[in-house]
């Protein structure tokens, strides 16, 4: 597939490389990660918010998240921060829109407290997410700039 | 017991605020309330347990059309420069320059970091020196919270403290008056294991007394109410809600967490609806009912309308007046509490009675603002949405709720005396399901103080006094199951409507007889 280049907000720099998980809809941070969470899952993240079908079920260990924005309880960072503490959070957490308060919240937390950080960029543009999809090739540089396929 | 079955078990409202679980209310029942657009029967079966209401909640809502729609959005930040996806840094003082580079220590240059960051993304174009005093929501001691609990016992490990001695929401249980039984108590004390470490995390920061634990922090016997215009960081989606409309504070709609991070350092970043253009409001809501409007009704449907927008609502002045009180808070903090919960509004004006519309009145539409008109037939049609049915309940009322958010001394005062009188009248001893007031430890002592012979009845009515959280309660595992929970709160249903909402005179009426009238 053409390469497309698409350039984002840095919140949380970083450069890297792998595939794609991708979502037209929003992320639940709370809704997703329920058997991390009470589960005590730290081998694998399985989606368990059935409202994002294209995440549901899947591993979100380790991914290269791609979404519109962020969703779910006013705890949603202190939920980032628990599948980050079980080693189980995403790598990559790529915004098509504005990023929310509330994960970034917790990603802030978690990368400045802990050192634990997840790449974060955001205003990726909806063309972005209508480019990408689940298991495209991309590619992240700290300047903000995703390039995928 | 192996982990995976005790994820069946423990109470899944530990996501709270306002992510908790229905656990008789997901897409197996039979009887279910309007679902939100893409849910369906999901790939690969049944909805788990566990994946329930945690999806519906103060940041994300389902709109009037039932598409779920993120909530809050911070549309009122602006980048501060004029590409947005520029680097940008806020200009900082001297002073917090210096905190920033570690002279007040590590511990709180971290703070400032994460502070300065957050409200970097938001084009915030300064912190601001925040008054009064902070309202934190972490009130829940369960495993995931570990890493944020670890984060403030290394802060009061600092010596850390909040810039004013805080107020938290209310406890996530309560042994003596709810919870006491065996089931309750197995959830309750495997679920909430650091219960204890995040207790004496607020001990040390600023929050010491369990006595004051409440969501309504604002009212007297609590006294978290600073003047209009205050700068506050607080979290809690219905504290927040009051506070920016009636009290006329300015405080954003807070992550958990954060809250306690911006009272740590006694500064907040400037943006959203701190400032007078996030404040402004972008939709006009029209009461135009025959009559009183059922403000749970009222504010659910304004919630749904306009999901994160600011609503200025005209024609209340009828029923609520032209000043806040404590004869009318209840009344306010019901309907906005409601909005809050179906939607994911921060702020609200109520024309010629909240602070900020009595100083600006409609200068406060912003251009292009959109209209709701809410008259007999769109609260008829929005109670119509409240389930009645609920498959799997017990067949008749079990308990009744009252005060989600936390009742008032006027609340508590009032339904003690009209369910006494009504008991009293009928030549009845006691209730025939029991009534849980949920409220602080100190408004149920001032009631105590100023009206014992009231409470000594109360008691014999089956009528108890909790500080825990209604919320919380509704949300463990297999409640609607086991109980059939009537309430008066608006919120409380909107998160569980295997809760069943009622009128006051419905409920009065179920307190005695333990039946739901008819008509009800």
């Amino acid at each position: 597939m053409a390469k497309k280049t698409f350039k984002g907000r840095p919140l949380l720099g970083g450069n890297l490389e792998g595939k794609a998980l991708a979502s037209t809809q929003p992320l639940n941070t709370t809704g997703s990660y329920l058997d991390n969470l009470f589960g005590g899952n730290s081998t694998s993240a399985p989606c368990t918010d059935p409202n994002n079908k294209e995440f549901y079920k899947k591993d979100l260990s380790g991914a290269i998240l791609c979404f519109t924005t962020t969703v779910g309880s006013s705890l949603g960072g202190a939920a980032l921060m628990g599948v980050g503490s079980l080693g189980v959070g995403p790598k990559a957490m790529l915004f098509s829109q504005h990023v929310d308060s509330v994960s970034l919240a917790g990603l802030l937390m978690d990368d400045i407290w802990n050192g634990r950080r997840v790449i974060t960029i955001d205003l990726l543009g909806d063309e972005f997410l209508e480019s990408v999809k689940t298991g495209d090739p991309i590619a992240i540089q700290a300047d903000g700039t995703v390039e995928v396929g | 017991m192996d982990r995976r079955t005790f994820v069946k078990l423990i109470p899944m409202t530990a996501m709270a605020p306002g992510a908790l679980i229905a656990q008789g209310g997901t897409a197996e029942a039979a009887a279910p309330p309007p679902s939100p657009a893409g849910s369906g029967a999901p790939e690969g079966g049944a909805v788990p347990d566990y994946a329930g209401k945690i999806t519906y909640s103060d940041m994300s809502v389902t709109d009037a059309d039932g598409n779920t729609q993120p909530g809050f959005k911070h549309s009122s930040s602006k980048a501060q420069q004029a590409d947005p996806k520029a680097p940008y840094q806020m200009p900082l003082t001297k002073e917090e320059q210096d905190i920033m580079d570690g002279k007040k220590g590590e511990a709180l240059a971290k703070v400032m970091k994460i502070v300065v960051a957050h409200g970097n993304a938001f084009g915030a174009p300064k912190l601001v020196e925040l008054g009064g005093a902070p309202h934190c929501s972490l009130y829940t001691g369960t495993d995931y919270m570990k890493p944020m609990i670890d984060l403030f016992q290394e802060c009061a490990d600092a010596g850390l403290k909040t810039y004013a001695p805080y107020t938290v929401n209310p406890r996530c249980y309560d042994m003596y008056n709810v919870n006491n039984n065996a089931t309750d108590m197995e959830l309750i004390y495997q679920g909430y294991r650091y219960q204890r470490d995040l207790d004496w995390v607020h001990a040390q920061l600023g929050a010491p007394d369990l006595n004051y634990r409440s969501c309504a922090c604002y009212v007297p016997e609590v006294g978290n109410a600073p003047p209009p215009g205050t700068y506050v960081a607080w979290a809690e989606s219905s504290a927040i809600n009051y506070g920016n409309s009636a009290l006329g504070l300015r405080t954003n709609r807070n992550a958990g967490g954060m809250e306690l991070l911006c009272g740590l350092l006694g500064k907040a970043p400037l943006f959203g609806l701190m400032t007078d253009e996030g404040r402004m409001a972008n939709w006009l809501v029209e009461v135009k009912t025959s009559k009183e409007p059922d403000l749970g009704v009222l504010g659910t449907a304004i919630g749904l309308k306009v999901i994160d927008g600011v609503p200025f609502i005209t024609g209340m002045e009828k029923y609520l007046g032209t000043e806040v009180s404590n004869d009318n808070m209840h009344l306010l903090k019901k309907m906005g509490s409601a909005t809050a919960a179906s939607g994911a509004v921060g702020l609200y004006h109520v024309e010629n009675l909240t602070p900020d519309a009595k100083q600006k009145g409609r200068k406060l539409l912003q251009k292009g603002y959109q209209t709701y008109v809410y008259d007999d037939a769109e609260q008829a049609r929005v109670l119509s949405t409240f389930p009645v049915e609920w498959d799997g309940r017990p067949e008749d009322p079990t308990v009744c709720l009252i005060g989600c958010p936390h009742n008032t001394f006027k609340e508590i005062h009032d339904w003690g005396t009209k369910v006494t009188e009504t008991l009293e009248k009928r030549g009845l001893k006691t209730g025939a399901i029991p009534t849980k007031m949920f409220c602080s430890n100190v408004v149920r002592d001032h009631l105590v103080e100023k009206h014992p012979a009231l409470v000594g009845k109360m008691t014999e009515a089956g009528m108890r006094f909790t500080n825990m959280c209604t919320v919380s309660y509704a949300g463990m595992k297999d409640f609607s199951e086991r109980t059939y929970a009537v309430t008066n709160s608006p919120k409380t249903r909107n998160y569980y409507p295997a809760c069943r909402y009622l009128k006051d005179d419905a409920l009065i009426e179920v307190i005695c007889t333990g039946k739901i009238p008819k008509g009800a």
